[in-house]
């Protein structure tokens, strides 16, 4: 009986990327930073919560990529290893920090980090092994999460001039999710929401069978989508394309009301890298010794006020807010699915969709809202039933066939974002590694020894050069120097190697030292760049 | 992401692969992009070997004659006899890229860089692919099926929250970069974010809040200098990263006290070095009030 009184859909979709950033030759990397935070802030407390609801019975629903570079890193044994080093380094600074801050305003605070920290260690260690993926296929398996896929390094599709790198980026993204989640994906996240019309039959090619886009993608369709972004329509390739609920996501994100700006969560800023006595934070800092964000921070927002005016941090005042918030997401998306059913005359879904890192990252409390919504979607309500694509499509597999438009999710909706006079004078570079990258596919279709262990290496740093990341933090300013050097440095050895295969005269102590810098997909086969692989895929 | 540099434990040898991107790659060709319903990017190389054959054929003094052009053609709705619209954007041909902006939003484009010569003659010298740029509206085409619903759709795109396009990626990065200018605003303290601080940081003295009238006030030191991009660069001792035109640029916080920023190059093949020694002294003074 119960089952058959939801007025609609919501689908939560969560889009976990970094960049591959790996570097072996440093034994101390800022920016590997990144992922060991959002693996302490975002990853692995989403498995936790996974693991409490599923252990309390709670049924709940969330798609969510996990982009092959993270893929990738996830499963590095180098990482893995420098990963168990930042948590411990943290932990034991949590330990002594409870002992330090005893009787005063930060003990809270100080217990929660010990806490939390312990329980990374306990999931990574007692539960997963270092092998966190497995964590992610488990709740796959069980049919509570859904996992997609991204193409091979994030890359941005629409501002590639040859179908082979768009077949190249999509095939081993399919490959590699394979190899990791033991069958192949459903959905596809395109990076940046990016979408050119026609490089759907692609996604199809490897039975893929649903992506997703910023709203006026569907809505600037052609013909108009019936039930605008709140039904799937399919490609003319049979592909289905689900559009982006911009009212649940603004209600989040948006900088004047949205909720992570309260004044009861954590202040983002004020950390414990500047705030404590530098002898004593030292050993948590880079080698450098420079004082930097370590991640911990005692704070919350406060109010409008300057950085030593914040307030000590209470998480359980903190906690009972994200509850509060959860339950206000959760009573508009009922009246929203109640209006839209009434209006459209059909169940609609609702898609909302958020980059994971914001969840835990950026906005500390971000999990507990998360687990707070799941909770009370399963338990307090009727109208609302939480449904991945594959299901919703499973269940309505009849959808109208619309052209979508051209679109992305970045700033103005279109390229811009990746494609202005910060970022601009990549594109020459990348065009003729792919083309080059394309030649040697087609003149060597079946290399093997050397040169294959060449021609592999030469499309790993083709794809490393492809990820949407350089281009993006070149424009928002962060990282720009990191992002520009990565970029030519994947550049000049492709163009080195590229040479090395023509001139046959291989380096092969070089090709060595990149093949130990650059090991995105162990598996790559360089033959994914062909000519005739791509035509075979287009036609399929 | 936070953070804004690399570590290096051993700074001495410079890196192999810190070499500047190639200029060109010798072959003549050009390209177009979509940027957005109306700006398309163009790149182009034209191979010295391409412009002395154009000589050749059209006359020595072609490049002096002409005018520098970038043609761009309507590609859209063409039935096999050739593009039937065209506009010219004048340009250097050293430009070697340009922003191309098209009225029409929703068309196929196709861009040609030549010479137009005083005779009206075009002279084409490198041609893109073409790009079909998006219409960044609503479709005029209404499914026969569905045409009863056009007096709701309206109403379905103010639900559809259409006035939010582009509040992607870049919302969060925004957000919190407002919220940070807020907190620069009532209390000017750089952070990692975005500043490479070498010094640990004090915090300036607060306004004090119950006098209506206040004042804060910081500054930051910026460095900047060009080399040959290839050279090894280090500023007190840490590599800085070139770009690729062999500029650079740092910016410190700057304490009160000296601020002492050596800065040495050398060149690749580590024969030849160059060094700058900057000392920066800053005191502050304030009021007292």
């Amino acid at each position: 009986m119960a089952n058959n009184e939801e007025k609609g859909y919501l689908s939560l979709v969560l889009h976990a990327h970094l960049p591959f950033i790996r570097h072996p030759e440093y034994e101390d990397f800022l920016e590997e930073d990144w992922f060991f935070e959002a693996m302490c802030e975002t990853y692995i407390p989403l498995l936790d919560i996974y693991e409490r609801l599923t252990a309390e019975g709670t049924d709940f629903r969330v798609t969510m990529s996990i982009t092959p570079p993270l893929c990738n890193m996830m499963a590095d044994d180098l990482l893995r290893e420098r990963f168990r080093r930042y948590y411990s380094l943290r932990l034991e600074l949590a330990e002594k920090e409870v002992v330090r801050t005893r009787n005063t305003g930060f003990y809270e605070v100080a217990k929660m980090y010990e806490t939390k920290f312990r329980r990374i260690r306990e999931l990574y260690e007692d539960y997963y092994h270092g092998r966190i993926l497995d964590g992610f296929k488990k709740f796959q398996d069980m049919g509570k999460l859904e996992i997609i896929t991204c193409g091979a390094t994030h890359g941005f599709l629409p501002l590639e001039l040859r179908k082979e790198a768009v077949h190249a980026q999509i095939k081993l993204a399919a490959d590699n999710y394979r190899k990791h989640f033991g069958r192949g994906p459903r959905g596809i996240w395109l990076a940046e929401c990016a979408y050119n019309p026609g490089d759907d039959v692609f996604l199809r090619a490897q039975g893929i069978r649903y992506f997703f886009l910023e709203t006026h993608g569907i809505i600037y369709g052609s013909p108009r989508p019936r039930y605008g972004v709140y039904a799937p329509v399919y490609c003319p390739s049979g592909v289905a394309a689900f559009g982006r609920d911009m009212e649940s996501a603004q209600q989040v994100w948006s900088a004047e009301t949205g909720y992570p700006g309260d004044n009861r969560y954590r202040e983002f800023y004020r950390d414990l890298g500047y705030d404590l006595e530098y002898d004593y934070i030292k050993p948590y800092l880079h080698q450098d010794g420079v004082r930097r964000n370590i991640g911990m921070k005692y704070c919350k927002i406060t109010g409008k006020v300057g950085l030593n005016e914040k307030a000590p941090y209470n998480p359980h005042d903190a906690r009972e807010l994200a509850a509060s918030h959860a339950g206000n997401f959760m009573f508009n998306r009922e009246r929203q699915i109640e209006h839209l059913n009434g209006f459209l005359g059909k169940k609609p879904i609702v898609v909302s969709m958020y980059d994971a890192e914001l969840y835990g990252h950026w906005w500390y409390e971000g999990t507990d809202f998360l687990e707070f919504l799941f909770k009370k979607i399963h338990h307090d309500q009727k109208t609302v039933k939480m449904v991945t694509p594959s299901e919703y499509l499973a269940m309505h597999p009849d959808n109208q066939v619309v052209q979508p438009s051209m679109s992305t999710w970045g700033d103005k909706g279109y390229n811009e974002v990746w494609l202005n006079g910060t970022n601009d004078w990549m594109y020459r570079h990348l065009h003729k590694q792919v083309e080059r990258m394309v030649e040697l596919a087609n003149k060597f279709p079946a290399a093997d020894g050397t040169l294959r262990r060449a021609l592999n290496q030469c499309a790993r740093e083709v794809v490393l050069g492809m990820s949407s990341d350089w281009a993006f933090l070149m424009t928002v300013g962060t990282a720009k120097s990191y992002s520009t050097k990565r970029f030519v440095a994947h550049t000049h050895r492709f163009n080195g190697l590229y040479e090395q295969i023509m001139g046959n005269r291989l380096e092969e102590a070089w090709l060595k030292d990149l093949e130990w810098r650059d090991n995105i997909f162990p598996e790559m086969d360089y033959r994914v760049f062909s000519t005739e692989e791509m035509e075979k895929a287009a036609k399929s | 992401m936070t953070s804004s540099g690399q570590i290096k434990k051993n700074n001495t040898a410079p890196e192999a692969e810190h070499r500047a991107l190639p200029e060109g790659y010798g072959t003549t060709e050009a390209a177009l992009l979509p940027r957005d319903p109306n700006w398309m990017f163009i790149y182009w190389e034209i191979t010295d070997t391409s412009k002395t054959n154009t000589c050749k054929e059209h006359g020595e003094d072609v490049f002096q004659k002409g005018r520098q052009v970038i043609r761009v053609y309507d590609m859209t709705e063409v039935d096999g006899s050739g593009p039937n619209r065209y506009f010219d954007i004048p340009v250097m041909l050293e430009a070697k890229s340009w922003y191309v902006n098209v009225v029409e939003s929703g068309r196929a484009y196709c861009c040609e860089v030549g010479l137009v010569m005083p005779d009206g003659k075009f002279i084409g010298l490198v041609k893109t692919n073409t790009v079909n740029l998006p219409g960044g509206r609503v479709s005029d085409v209404t499914d026969e099926k569905w045409m009863s619903v056009s007096a709701d759709f309206d109403k379905l795109l103010q639900l559809s929250g259409v006035e939010y396009i582009g509040k992607g990626s870049g919302e969060v990065a925004k957000s919190l970069a407002q919220r940070w200018e807020m907190l620069r605003a009532v209390f000017s303290r750089a952070s990692s974010w975005g500043v490479s601080s070498m010094s640990s940081q004090n915090l300036p003295k607060q306004p004090e809040q119950q006098k209506k009238f206040w004042l804060v006030a910081d500054c930051e030191l910026i460095l900047y200098g060009a080399t040959e991009p290839d050279a090894f660069v280090t500023v007190s001792g840490r590599k800085v990263n070139l770009n690729p035109d062999g500029t650079f640029s740092m910016r410190f916080a700057l304490p009160d006290g000296v601020v002492d920023l050596p800065v040495k190059a050398m060149s690749k093949d580590e024969t030849d070095s160059r060094e700058i020694d900057i000392k920066v002294t800053r005191a502050t003074t304030t009021d007292g009030k």
